[in-house]
């Protein structure tokens, strides 16, 4: 047995430098949700789907040959060929152009329309359900009679001021989704505020507007993006139903709820004119939806560091 | 996993048993029986079952089953109705018609001349507010007891006798049997039931009594059901022992229903007419679409710039491009199956002005006179505004013509889309628009219905049109008594239309519709009516 | 309780007359009136203005209106001639209602199922199938969903009767169709807040006391994971109720999704107003009840608390 003694050991002494580095790189809140959303596949799939929409969108009437309103008798109803890619509609029109002329309106107005909603709807929504009451109680009954109010006569009343087009319809949108959102994080809010941790932190004399920040914001991040990715088809689909009834955005300006609408009526003798605008509006959907689930997991506080 | 997936599905199960599981409002019975029943169906919802008060032809159609005016207008063909026969004055200004016999109503009340007159004065009565009240403008003193300016009784009609009904006319007006035989509003009404109900009068089926060769059984959840009048003078020739009419909105399922055998007859959507060639049949409902334009506004004020635009459509490629090739492209104003006396008006007469395929070389040089006239010096200066309502179909119009006069002229058209109710409420009655998209149906059988909209003295519309020559031609026409020559002079005045460019006709319309092959004898019509089933049959074997 | 509900009624009513004010001159905003058509001559306009009434200063015509209104009286159509507001709501609603609850149980109950089923097999195939049918779902426009459901399941496979409502099987499609986005987001709310709540503590102590997986599901994670999707389906509820106007024109069913739309576009003022009321009377007391079913469903959530 060997003999321990004193001379064998060799004080290293303590090395400070070592100590406090942290082998891994330290990451945001931020930087964490984007580390995990990259590693999440699906997620990522979604997220270059709709970049790539949103680049053909810009690019692609630019570089095709063909306008989106230019008709021809010749090409009624025409299949997709090599000539015209995804064919033509009932006037003659090149679709592949038209998709993505439709898709900078659909795709402009369910973004700009779906963020502001959840922008004004979770600040008005969470303050009231943080601070309840009686400012709770009249945002509520406001809440109430927009919500009561026919969104027609919103719609076409914000029309006849600004006209026709995108940023009147965000407008006519926006108006009235806000509420939803609001609702909605008004009850998560009214939910959290009750939880442990956030009684904790107000014990330890946070202040309120950094308790939202940090707190509760994170807490319901998850939900408003998925939200979020519902309230995007949800406005392109407010935008069809317009256009189902006339209302939508001034002709000859197409969207994918009327290339949609359009294409219903020849359901039966020629399906390729709803197959490709159902098509785009799916995988759109899909995407979105897709990244929703991603971005919801990665900005998900309690799931920080797994995986 | 399966335990939960098992769970799912059963949890699946109990919903759709409970989605499933209870009983609908108005569920009902189907019965089979060798009933003679008609089905079909329309794509608008009668405004009103009060007859004084129809504005459309939905509503013109019920009443023409329901009621029974002095004459009965069969598809044109007028024969005696209520009255067996009546005397014209030789000034063409008054009518005298004698009653039937024993004439009734559904609840076995006799039917006299004063229901006729009770009717008739109700109609103009600015306290009834009918929409339709001006269609009495014809009959004397009509305008001003409309307006209240004179009581409804100084109005031109009277009842000497229980059988005997007297009118007075402002002028003689040769359509005008066929119209009180086609216009619900002028069948006759019962005082006590109408004043029994008040404003509720005619509200659902039971809050009346019919006249006419069928009564309304059930007028509730938007389905009509007519039954024969067993009162109704001429009981036998009314051979169908039930009709039923639905309100279906949508097109592709009224097809839908008809394919499923729930329908007899359905008009079909325009996409698909071309999947049904050959069994197919047409009637042509009158309706003529063209484009109003503004006189007084900017380009089009000029002339030339009118003609150019005229010119400039190739209507049978819009025809193809916007409406699927199934209306009939038109390049005149007047209905060409009005009835003249002799013949038809598209046979009478020759209204060729601007060629269906357009004229391009034509169109160029009336915009280069136009442009040097107004000092432009490139078409592309020159920027349009097309105003139509929201309506699905008038947008692929507009974008069909836009894309036309852009591509033949080279000048700009921007589209402006509005409600219905601005459209009629406010653009045309004030002038607010340079070209604006609309369409007509004559409400009686003659070319009058359509010209005097371009009468300069009309408030309804604000065209801004005038020719003396032409106010004066409508003025001459309405004291000719002479048919063929009172015609002459409504064409002439047409031709003035065309060839001043007062407006961009487009088409009329041709109707196609499936027909169940047992129904026979289903007669149309041009005007009021477009579709009479009452002396229709069913085949049995 | 009883207070705070006793409140709430006296706000939701105070809620029913701003509305009903507000909406009453915003009608009024808009281009045309009632009578506009092709054929209306200007003296006949004259007599319809004076028939109902509007050649009054419109601060009187709405004092009359309120003062009908506290009657419960709507007043007549101004399209549909003849016919009260009060009768055309009574002959359409419980056709609405009908199909809106068969939508409804089945939207509800099945994205609850759904949502759940994704949560708990969160990441692999089983969630995202649930995925590619929530997307089915929201992706396709009610017009689209209605077209394609009657041409193939009532024309070309002729399970169903394509339309009309007039007994049990006509009831199934339209109420797939209404369905099918409430079942959706029903089911991507639900399955989100399924995993918040998957990580709570309570849900660990549940598991670490050694209950059943099932026991779990049903005891804590639906009952607190169920409070978000309450939240969306107030509303929802309200409109899915009061009827659709795309799904009832494509079936042919006579409820009052139609009017709700068409009074608008036709500028039927009274049809108007009395939609609203009816709609905004829904609305609120779908509201009020969510709020009380959150201080059921979660003790910690005290209403009417300061």
């Amino acid at each position: 047995m060997a003999e321990l003694n004193k001379e064998k050991f060799v004080i290293r002494g303590k090395n400070y430098v070592t100590m406090e580095s942290i082998s891994r790189p330290s990451l945001s809140f931020w930087q964490d949700a984007w580390r995990r959303l990259r590693k999440n596949r699906t997620a990522f799939i979604g997220l270059c789907i709709i970049v790539l929409y949103v680049l053909l969108a810009i690019f692609a009437p630019m570089l095709s040959k063909y306008d989106f309103h230019s008709m021809s008798t010749e090409w009624k109803h025409a299949l997709p060929s090599t000539e015209h890619w995804l064919g033509c509609d009932a006037s003659g029109r090149d679709q592949w152009v038209r998709i993505w002329m439709g898709a900078r309106v659909s795709l402009s107005i369910g973004l700009f329309s779906a963020f502001i909603n959840m922008c004004v709807g979770a600040v008005i929504g969470g303050l009231c359900g943080y601070y309840g009451g009686k400012l709770d109680m009249i945002v509520m009954r406001i809440v109430d009679i927009l919500y009561g109010i026919p969104s027609l006569i919103i719609t076409i009343l914000v029309m006849m001021v600004l006209g026709k087009g995108v940023i009147p319809l965000v407008v006519a949108l926006c108006i009235v989704g806000w509420i939803g959102t609001c609702r909605f994080v008004r009850g998560e809010v009214y939910r959290l505020k009750e939880q442990d941790f956030v009684m904790a932190a107000k014990v330890l004399g946070v202040p309120d507007f950094k308790i939202i920040i940090r707190h509760i914001i994170p807490n319901i991040l998850g939900m408003m993006v998925t939200n979020l990715c519902m309230a995007i088809p949800g406005a392109i689909f407010q935008e069809a139903f317009l256009s189902y009834i006339g209302l939508g955005i001034a002709p000859p300006n197409c969207s994918w709820g009327i290339l949609a609408k359009e294409g219903i009526k020849y359901l039966r003798i020629y399906p390729h004119e709803i197959v490709i605008p159902a098509f785009f509006i799916c995988t759109t959907m899909l995407a979105l939806n897709l990244l929703g689930d991603g971005l919801r997991d990665a900005v998900d506080p309690k799931l920080r560091g797994t995986k | 996993m399966k335990k939960r997936l098992l769970a799912a599905v059963l949890a699946g199960t109990m919903v759709i048993g409970m989605v499933t599981g209870c009983s609908t409002p108005g569920s009902k019975d189907s019965e089979e029986s060798s009933e003679k029943v008609f089905r079909y169906s329309s794509t608008t919802e009668p405004t009103t079952l009060d007859s004084s008060k129809c504005n459309s032809i939905p509503d013109n159609e019920i009443q023409h089953a329901i009621t029974e005016s002095l004459v009965r207008n069969t598809g044109g063909d007028v024969q005696p109705g209520l009255a067996e026969n009546w005397e014209i004055s030789p000034d063409g200004l008054t009518y005298t018609f004698h009653l039937r016999d024993g004439i009734k109503w559904s609840d076995g009340e006799p039917i006299t001349a004063n229901d006729f007159v009770y009717s008739w004065q109700r109609l103009l009565d600015p306290e009834t507010a009918s929409v339709y009240a001006f269609i009495g403008e014809h009959i004397k003193n009509g305008a001003l007891v409309e307006t209240g300016e004179l009581p409804k009784e100084e109005l031109g009609v009277s009842a000497p006798d229980d059988q005997t009904f007297v009118v007075e006319l402002e002028n003689p007006t040769a359509y005008f049997l066929s119209m009180i035989g086609a216009q619900a509003q002028f069948a006759p009404l019962r005082q006590d039931i109408v004043e029994k109900y008040g404003a509720e009068f005619a509200a659902d089926a039971e809050k009346n009594v019919y006249s006419g060769p069928y009564v309304l059984t059930d007028s509730s959840n938007r389905t009509y059901i007519f039954e024969p009048n067993e009162n109704y003078w001429n009981r036998d020739a009314i051979k169908l022992d039930r009709v039923e009419l639905s309100t279906v909105e949508n097109t592709d399922t009224a097809l839908s229903m008809y394919e499923d055998g729930d329908l007899d007859y359905v008009e079909i959507p325009s996409a698909y007419v071309s999947q049904y060639e050959g069994q197919d049949q047409t009637f042509m409902n009158g309706n003529v679409d063209y484009l109003y334009i503004n006189c007084a506004a900017d380009y089009v004020s000029n002339q030339n710039f009118r003609l150019a635009l005229n010119y400039g459509i190739n209507r049978n490629d819009y025809m193809k491009l916007a409406v699927d090739d199934v209306y009939v492209p038109y390049a005149s104003l007047v209905f060409s199956g009005l009835k003249t006396p002799n013949a038809t008006y598209g046979e009478d007469y020759d209204v060729s002005v601007y060629p269906l395929d357009g004229d391009m070389d034509k169109a160029k040089e009336y915009l280069n006179k136009a442009m040097e006239e107004m000092g432009i010096a490139s078409p592309s200066d020159i920027t349009i505004e097309f105003t139509t309502t929201d309506a699905e179909a008038n947008k692929v119009i507009a974008e069909v013509v836009q894309d036309q006069w852009t591509k033949n002229l080279g000048i700009n058209v921007e589209i402006r889309q509005v409600t219905y109710s601005e459209i009629y409420g406010n653009v045309y009655p004030e002038g607010d628009f340079q070209v604006g998209y609309a369409g007509w149906g004559a409400d009686y059988d003659d070319a009058y219905s359509y010209l005097e909209i371009w009468k300069s003295d009309n408030t309804m519309y604000k065209l801004n049109y005038k020719n003396d020559e032409f106010d004066s031609l409508l003025v001459a026409s309405k004291t000719e008594t002479d048919e063929q020559a009172r015609m002459d002079m409504l064409n002439k005045a047409e031709m003035i239309l065309l060839e001043e460019g007062a407006f961009v006709p487009l088409q009329t319309r041709s109707v196609h519709y499936l027909l169940n092959d047992k129904v026979k004898d289903l007669t149309f019509f041009h005007c009021s009516i477009n579709r009479d089933w009452v002396y229709a049959d069913i085949e049995t074997e | 309780m009883l207070k705070y509900v006793c409140k709430r009624i006296l706000a939701a009513i105070l809620t029913l007359l701003v509305l009903v004010t507000i909406v009453f001159f915003l009608v009024r905003l808009m281009p045309g009136d009632p009578f506009t058509s092709a054929k209306l001559t200007k003296e006949v306009a004259a007599n319809m203005n004076k028939y109902y009434g509007f050649d009054k200063p419109l601060i009187q015509q709405y004092f009359t209106y309120m003062g009908n209104l506290l009657h419960g009286n709507f007043g007549f159509s101004m399209k549909y001639t003849n016919r009260t507001v009060n009768t055309i709501i009574g002959e359409t609603f419980p056709f609405s209602a009908d199909l809106g609850i068969r939508a409804l149980v089945l939207a509800i109950s099945m994205g609850i199922v759904l949502g759940l089923i994704a949560a708990r097999n969160r990441g692999n195939k089983i969630d995202f199938f649930c995925v590619i049918i929530a997307i089915i779902g929201t992706s396709i426009p009610d017009f689209i969903m209605g077209a394609l459901l009657q041409y193939f399941f009532g024309i070309k496979w002729g399970l169903f009767p394509v339309a009309k409502y007039q007994g049990l099987e006509y009831t199934v499609l339209p109420a797939l169709a209404l369905a099918t986005y409430t079942l959706t987001s029903v089911s991507r709310i639900m399955r989100s807040s399924t995993l918040e709540v998957t990580s709570q503590d309570y849900i660990k102590t549940a598991r670490s006391k050694g209950l059943s997986e099932g026991r779990i599901a049903i005891k804590h994670q639906i009952r607190n994971a169920i409070m978000p999707v309450m939240t969306v389906l107030g509303p929802t509820v309200a409109s899915v109720l009061t009827g659709t106007f795309v799904i009832e024109s494509i079936f042919v069913i006579p409820g009052m999704g139609k009017y709700y739309v068409e009074s608008v576009t036709n500028n039927d003022y009274s049809m108007v107003l009395g939609m609203t009321v009816f709609y905004g009377i829904f609305l609120v007391t779908c509201n009020l009840i969510v709020d009380i079913l959150y201080g059921i469903a979660d003790p910690r959530v005290r209403i009417g608390k300061k």
